[in-house]
């Protein structure tokens, strides 16, 4: 994707997020929250006020659906252009994406008020980190040093991965939060979503260890 | 990793290759060559017969273990 073309992309999200925002601030004081707020669609009536609602929430989901394809075609491509026996071609800055692991935290919050415990999974995306070191040996010359690292480090990485998860396993199986059942799939969630994690993480960041070692 | 001496860094020299140059020959990164010359990399058999040819010297006299 270029750099025109991103800023298209960019400016269509912001106009589209701009109707979204508008068309809810115009419902919420002029509609009485309707659609806004949760209702019983079961009873729904159409009301002419409800308009720009019901445009600007099919834009935004055409818009989300798009750049979703979008980026499948960009990584396809970019897939086409990687050179044979060379590692992807990753940017670095793919690892900010592990900051998204803090939405994890989210899950007290959500438990807390709707007993929702699904952000808990988010900590998965503590593993993005290691797309930081990823992208640092992007396009390199995978041979078989460069191979027998990888090995090495991806086998590290599971072993850390499995003992992470058996001593999890183990104290649920001895009893921790005994009779609480709510509090064994929030633990077991929180585990095995950080021990994936660490699994991901540990892959990548060994083998740029590995490979820069003196 | 079994020790070994590696004697690749005198024979490369003699030929009058570089580590690059070397690397280019047997298509692996001039790291390797690096790690393979302070016996920190046991190559495989096939690495170590591409380079015996590249330098043309006997893998016996490359790469000697104990």
């Amino acid at each position: 994707m270029n750099k025109k073309s991103m800023f298209r992309w960019l400016m269509a999200g912001g106009v589209i997020l701009l109707i979204v925002l508008l068309s809810c601030a115009y419902s919420v004081f002029e509609n009485e929250s309707r659609l806004v707020a949760p209702m019983d669609f079961s009873t729904y009536q159409f009301r002419v006020k409800d308009l720009p609602m019901l445009i600007s929430i099919p834009l935004l989901i055409v818009y989300i659906l798009a750049l979703i394809v979008r980026l499948f075609l960009a990584l396809k491509q970019q897939r086409l252009q990687d050179q044979p026996g060379y590692t992807r071609r990753v940017d670095p800055r793919f690892g900010l994406f592990g900051f998204f692991g803090f939405l994890g935290f989210l899950g007290f919050y959500s438990y807390a008020s709707q007993r929702v415990i699904f952000p808990f999974f988010f900590f998965v995306f503590f593993g993005f980190f290691g797309f930081y070191y990823e992208g640092k040996m992007s396009g390199t010359l995978a041979d078989e040093m460069f191979e027998e690292h990888r090995v090495k480090a991806q086998l590290k990485a599971y072993k850390v991965g499995m003992s992470l998860i058996f001593a999890i396993l183990w104290l649920v199986g001895f009893g921790l939060f005994n009779r609480q059942l709510d509090y064994v799939a929030i633990y077991l969630t929180i585990g095995i979503s950080l021990a994936y994690a660490v699994t991901l993480f540990l892959s990548e960041y060994l083998l740029y260890r590995y490979e820069h070692q003196e | 990793m079994p020790e070994f001496i590696c004697q690749l860094k005198q024979y490369r020299a003699e030929k009058g290759l570089t580590q690059q140059q070397l690397a280019d020959l047997v298509h692996v990164r001039r790291e390797t060559i690096m790690r393979l010359e302070k016996a920190q990399y046991n190559p495989s058999l096939k690495l170590a017969i591409d380079i015996s040819r590249a330098v043309e010297q006997p893998i016996e006299k490359l790469f000697i273990f104990d």
